[in-house]
C-alpha cells in the first residue's frame, strides 16, 4: 500500500539559441559622456521588466567610468532614438548590451583622446571607474567631471554610437540545414515534488536550475528571470489551461485561468554557469526565455519518479493524475489476476 | 469625467492623510474614484475582480482590494495608497527599500498591489514568519519574479523593522573592482515600489477620448452589413471606425500580414475586433458599442489542428488552401538506417496546451497626431520598430510620420509584440485629431490575444542497448489559430531545438503551425522551444527506464560537446552542456539510480533546499505568543 503523500525527483535538460533565429540580428545605440561625469545612452529599448535598463545603465557605466546610477536611458521612441528592434528573443542583453559596450566605447576614446593630449601621455594608458580618470603608472588623476569639462573646452563633445551584428543564416528549405545562431546556451534543471495519491494534487518543493548565461552582469537579475521562468514552467506543467469550446473561451477570468500564487512556489536554487561568448564584446549571452524550458519536464519526470504515473499531456491537473493512478492501479489488478 | 447629475454622491473621507470632501457617480468603484478622480494611478486594475491584488488599498487600516469596494462604502473612511506610504518625494519605507535591494520588482505593475500586501503583512504581525507571509500574499498575483526575491524581501523587511538586523542592509553594495558582475540594484525600483511610474493605461492627456471596440461573437462568420448610425448619433461619441476607415494596405502580422486592423468581411475567431467607438467617456463608447447592428452569415469553422489539415476543411485564409501556415522540414542522416541500427525503438504521443501570458497590465494605449502630423502611439509594446513599419503601410504615410513610443511594459512575456490594437488607435486619433486611450478589460484580453500554440507531437526514437541515440524521427503539429502573427518564427524555433542538446545522427522532424478559428497563438516565452522540448526531455526519460539508465547518464551519453554538429549542421564552438548536468547534479545532492518509481527510497528528499508542503488551513499566528498557537 502506498503512503497517501509521495515524494520523487525528476531532471531536464535544454538548450536555447540567443537573438533572432535564422536571419541577421542588429541593434544600435548612442552614447554620451555628460557634464557632470554623468552618462547618456540613446537607444530602441525599454524595460519589459527584465532588469535591461539596470543592466545598460551597468555596461554603460564601466566602458564610460562613471557610476550606474548616473547613468540616464533616453526613452524607447522610433523618432528619436536609433533602432534596437525587439524586446524577445532573449536578445537584449546580447544585442544591446553589446550596442551599447560599442557606442560607449566609442565616446570614451574621443574622451581618452582629448585627455591624453591635455596631460601628454599615451591614450591607451588611460583608464576609468566610478567617476574618476587617470593615466596609469602617474599620479595624473581627476574626476571625470573634470575630465569632461575639459575635453568640451577643448572643443570636442564626448559621443559615440555602436551597431551590434549577430550573424544568423536562414535554413534550407528542404532539409533544414543552416546556422540559426551564433551563440547557445544551455541548462539543467531538478524538481522535487509530493504527489497526494487521494486528491491527485502535486506540490514542487524544491527547484535547482543550473543555467549557463555566458557572463552574469547582474547576478541577482539573472536570478529573478531564473525564478521567474521556472515558475511561469510550473504554471503550465501543473495548473494553467487556456480552454476553449467551439471557439469561445471557457476560462476568461483569473478564477477561471489558475496561476501560481505564493503558496505554490517551490525553494529555487539558482546555479549560474559562465561560459563566455567569444563572439561579443561582453561574453554575455542571455537567459530570459531558456530559464522556463526545462521546468515543465523535470516536474512530469519527478511525478514519475513519485508514484510511476507518466502525464504526457500539460497540464498535470489532480483530475489528470488521479486517473491516471487509477488506470495504472487497474492495469496492476489486471496483471496481479493474469 | 461626464458632467454633475443629481445622482452624484457627496463623499467626505481622509485619503492619504488629506481630509476631502467630493463628488462621485454612483457607478464608481473606489479604484475609478482614486484613479481617474484624484490622478493616483499607483492602484493599478489588473483583472477588475478582486483576483490579483494590483489594486490593493488600506480602508481604516484593513488590506482591500478596491476593485471590488463600490465608492459610496468609502464615505467616512480612512484610505491610505501607496502614494501615502511615503508621500511624493518622501523616503522609501524599509518594505520598498527591502524590495528594491532584493530586485523584487521586475515589471513592476503588480508591484505597488505587492508593497501593500507586505506592509499589511507586517502590520498585523511584525513577526510574521515564512510561511504566514506566503498566505498574506496569497491574495496577490505576481508573473515575473516567481516570488522568490518579494519573499526576502518582505522577511529583510521584517528583521530591519524589528530591529533584528541593522538597517545597513537595505543600502547599496559597493561598486568592488567592476560593475561587470556586481549586483547594482535596480534603477527603475524606486518608480515602481512607489507607484509612480506610469504605464499606458495610467497616462492621460488634455481633450483625451475613450474607445471601446465591438468584439466577434462568432468564430467564422461572413459579415453582410455594419449599421453605425445609431452609434454614431448617440450624444459624446465622436467617431465609429470599421475598416473602411483603413486608408492604406490593410494587414499586420509578425511574418505574413493576414490581419486586417478590425475584421474585413468575415470574421475568424471570437473576440476579434469589428469596429471601435470614441467618445468623451468609456461609459458612453460602451454604450455606443452597443448601438452597432451587425448582421452576420456563420459558416463552418474548424477548431482542430489536425483537423484543419484534412482535405475539405473549412479554409481560415484563401492564401491558404491547406490551411497550413508554415512547415519547417529539418532532414539529417538516413532515418531507416537509424532506426535499423537501434536495438530499442520507443514511441509516445505528446501534448501541451494553450496557455495565457497573464501579464499583470492589461493592453493599453494612447494615440494623437502631434503638431506636425506624426500620427503616434504611445503603448507597451515589444516590438515597436516593426508596428512602425506596418503601420505607415496601413495609413498610408511616410514611414517618419508615423512614431511609436514603447510605454513601461506591465509584463509581456512575448504577448505584446503583437500590433492587435495599436492601428484602432491611429484611425481614431486620425478622424477625431484628439489624443484616444483604449484599456483592455482583463476578459478583453484573455479572449482576444495570442496565447502559446497548443502542441501534438508523435516522437519516435532509435537507441543502441548502451544508450546512444540512433535515430529520431519527430512530428510537431501547432494550433496557430486564427491569424499568423509569430507562428512561422514559433514553428522554426521549436523544429531548430526539438530534439535537445543531443547527437542525433539520423532525424527527421517536421513542424506544422496550422489555421482554426480559435484565439490565435503567437510569441510567448521560448517561442515554441518549450513544447517540443518537454517532449524531448520526457521521452529521455522514458528510454532511460527501459535501458536501466540514471536520466543524468542517458544524457551525458548523449551530449553535445564543444565542436557539436547540431540538427541543422551547424558546427558550434564551445558546449556548455555537460558543465551544467554537472552543476545541477552536485546542487541538488542527486541520488544516482536508474529511473523507476523510487521517489520513496531516494536518499536526497526532503533538505533544507526544499520548502515544507502546504497543508489545508491558514498559517495565521498571534501575535506575541510565545507558543505560536494557530488561530486560524
Amino acid at each position: 500500500m502506498m503512503e497517501r503523500k509521495v515524494r520523487g525527483r525528476g531532471m531536464a535538460a535544454s538548450w536555447y539559441g540567443i537573438a533572432r533565429t535564422a536571419t541577421i540580428d542588429r541593434a544600435g545605440a548612442w552614447a554620451e559622456i555628460d557634464d557632470g561625469g554623468t552618462g547618456k545612452i540613446v537607444t530602441g529599448v525599454t524595460e519589459i521588466g527584465e532588469g535591461i535598463l539596470t543592466l545598460l545603465a551597468q555596461v554603460a557605466a564601466e566602458e564610460m567610468g562613471v557610476k550606474p546610477e548616473d547613468i540616464t536611458i533616453g526613452d524607447n521612441d522610433t523618432a528619436r532614438s536609433p533602432e534596437a528592434a525587439h524586446a524577445g528573443a532573449t536578445r537584449q542583453t546580447y544585442m544591446i548590451g553589446n550596442s551599447v559596450a560599442l557606442a560607449c566605447r566609442d565616446a570614451r576614446a574621443k574622451l581618452d583622446k582629448e585627455l591624453a593630449d591635455h596631460w601628454d601621455v599615451d591614450a591607451d594608458t588611460i583608464e576609468a571607474f566610478d567617476g574618476e580618470i587617470w593615466s596609469k603608472d602617474s599620479n595624473l588623476k581627476m574626476s571625470m567631471e573634470e575630465a569632461v569639462d575639459i575635453c568640451k573646452k577643448r572643443g570636442v563633445v564626448p559621443v559615440g554610437s555602436g551597431s551590434f551584428t549577430a550573424h544568423g543564416t536562414g535554413l534550407d528549405p528542404v532539409d533544414g540545414s543552416g546556422s540559426p545562431w551564433q551563440a547557445y546556451v544551455f541548462g539543467t534543471q531538478v524538481a522535487e515534488v509530493e504527489v497526494d495519491t487521494v486528491t491527485g494534487e502535486v506540490q514542487v518543493l524544491g527547484i535547482w536550475a543550473a543555467h549557463d548565461v555566458g557572463r552574469a552582469i547582474n547576478p541577482r537579475g539573472v536570478e529573478g528571470q531564473i525564478e521567474g521562468g521556472v515558475v511561469q514552467g510550473l504554471g503550465q506543467a501543473l495548473m494553467e489551461d487556456y480552454q476553449l469550446e467551439d471557439g469561445h473561451t471557457k476560462t476568461h477570468g483569473f478564477a477561471k485561468y489558475i496561476l501560481p500564487t505564493s503558496l505554490d512556489i517551490p525553494e529555487i536554487n539558482t546555479v549560474i554557469v559562465e561560459d563566455r561568448d567569444p563572439k561579443s564584446p561582453l561574453g554575455a549571452k542571455g537567459i530570459g526565455e531558456p530559464a522556463l524550458v526545462p521546468t515543465a519536464p523535470a516536474i512530469m519526470n519527478a511525478i514519475y519518479d513519485a508514484v510511476g504515473v507518466r502525464i504526457t499531456s500539460l497540464p498535470a491537473t489532480p483530475e489528470k493524475v488521479l486517473a491516471a493512478l487509477e488506470a495504472k492501479s487497474a492495469a496492476g489488478q489486471l496483471e496481479a489476476a493474469e | 469625467m461626464s458632467e454633475q447629475t443629481p445622482t452624484d454622491l457627496q463623499l467626505e473621507f481622509q485619503i492619504n492623510g488629506r481630509n476631502m470632501k467630493r463628488r462621485a457617480k454612483p457607478h464608481q468603484r473606489l479604484l475609478d474614484f482614486i484613479r481617474d478622480d484624484l490622478a493616483l494611478t499607483g492602484a493599478k486594475e489588473g483583472c477588475g475582480a478582486g483576483e490579483c491584488g494590483t489594486c490593493s488599498v488600506f480602508v481604516d487600516g484593513k488590506l482591500v482590494k478596491s476593485c471590488l469596494m463600490p465608492v459610496a462604502k468609502a464615505n467616512g473612511t480612512k484610505i491610505e495608497t501607496i502614494e501615502g506610504l511615503t508621500g511624493w518625494g518622501g523616503d522609501l519605507t524599509p518594505v520598498q527599500k527591502a524590495f528594491h535591494k532584493t530586485g523584487a520588482s521586475q515589471c513592476g505593475y503588480c508591484i505597488p498591489g505587492m508593497v501593500m500586501a507586505a506592509t499589511s503583512a507586517l502590520r498585523e504581525n511584525p513577526k510574521a514568519d515564512i510561511e504566514e507571509i506566503k498566505e498574506r500574499l496569497g491574495g496577490n498575483i505576481c508573473r515575473c519574479t516567481g516570488y522568490t526575491k518579494i519573499f526576502e524581501a518582505v522577511e529583510m523587511a521584517r528583521d530591519v523593522l524589528s530591529g533584528e538586523a541593522s538597517a545597513t542592509v537595505l543600502e547599496a553594495d559597493g561598486p568592488g573592482k567592476s560593475y561587470i558582475g556586481n549586483n547594482v540594484r535596480r534603477l527603475d525600483a524606486p518608480s515602481k515600489v512607489s507607484g509612480r511610474l506610469r504605464y499606458a493605461g495610467d497616462m492621460v492627456m488634455p481633450g483625451m477620448l475613450h474607445m471601446q471596440v465591438l468584439r466577434s461573437p462568432h468564430a467564422h462568420a461572413l459579415i453582410k452589413s455594419i449599421d453605425t448610425s445609431a452609434a454614431e448619433n448617440l450624444p459624446g461619441v465622436a467617431c465609429v471606425i470599421t475598416s473602411d476607415d483603413v486608408p492604406g494596405e490593410d494587414g499586420f502580422g509578425v511574418f505574413v500580414h493576414d490581419q486586417p486592423i478590425m475584421a474585413r468581411g468575415r470574421v475568424r475567431y471570437v473576440g476579434e475586433a469589428i469596429a471601435a467607438v470614441t467618445a468623451d467617456d468609456v461609459l458612453t463608447a460602451a454604450h455606443a458599442v452597443s448601438l452597432i447592428k451587425v448582421e452576420y452569415e456563420p459558416v463552418a469553422a474548424v477548431f482542430d489542428a489536425e483537423e484543419a489539415m484534412q482535405n475539405g476543411a473549412p479554409v481560415v485564409h484563401d492564401y491558404a488552401p491547406d490551411n497550413i501556415v508554415k512547415h519547417i522540414p529539418i532532414r539529417k542522416g538516413d532515418l531507416e538506417q537509424g532506426f535499423a541500427e537501434a536495438d530499442l525503438v520507443v514511441e509516445q504521443t505528446y501534448e501541451t496546451q494553450a496557455v495565457e501570458h497573464a501579464y499583470l497590465e492589461p493592453e493599453a494605449g494612447i494615440a494623437y497626431v502631434d503638431h506636425d502630423d506624426v500620427v503616434t502611439v504611445v503603448s507597451p509594446s515589444q516590438n515597436i520598430t516593426h508596428h512602425r513599419h506596418m503601420l505607415a503601410k496601413i495609413i498610408d504615410r511616410p514611414i517618419n510620420k508615423v512614431r511609436f513610443i514603447m510605454s513601461p511594459v506591465g509584463g509581456g512575456f512575448g504577448g505584446k509584440e503583437d500590433m492587435i490594437y495599436q492601428g484602432m488607435l491611429a484611425l481614431a486619433a486620425m478622424k477625431t485629431g484628439a489624443p484616444v486611450r483604449l484599456v483592455y478589460t482583463r476578459e478583453e484580453s484573455i479572449i482576444s490575444t495570442a496565447k502559446r500554440h497548443p502542441a501534438r507531437i508523435t516522437y519516435k526514437m532509435g537507441l543502441k542497448n548502451d544508450g546512444r541515440i540512433t535515430a529520431v524521427s519527430f512530428r510537431m503539429i501547432c494550433d496557430g489559430g486564427a491569424y499568423g502573427l509569430s507562428t512561422e518564427g514559433v514553428m522554426r524555433k521549436a523544429a531548430i531545438l526539438s530534439c535537445g542538446p543531443y547527437n542525433v545522427p539520423n532525424l527527421e522532424i517536421d513542424v506544422y503551425g496550422v489555421y482554426t478559428h480559435n484565439t490565435p497563438s503567437g510569441a510567448f516565452r521560448t517561442f515554441g522551444a518549450m513544447q517540443s522540448q518537454f517532449a524531448t526531455e520526457s521521452h529521455m526519460d522514458i528510454c532511460a527506464e527501459k535501458l536501466g539508465l540514471d536520466p543524468f547518464e542517458i544524457r551525458r551519453i548523449n551530449m553535445m560537446h564543444d565542436g557539436a554538429v547540431t540538427h541543422t549542421q551547424q558546427t558550434l564552438g564551445s558546449v556548455s552542456m555537460g558543465r551544467v548536468l554537472d552543476a545541477a547534479e552536485k546542487a541538488c545532492r542527486w541520488d544516482t539510480g536508474p529511473v523507476g518509481m523510487r521517489g520513496q527510497e531516494r536518499s536526497d528528499l526532503g533538505g533544507d533546499d526544499t520548502r515544507p508542503p502546504c497543508t489545508l488551513g491558514a498559517r495565521f499566528r498571534k501575535t506575541g505568543d510565545d507558543d505560536r498557537q494557530e488561530v486560524a
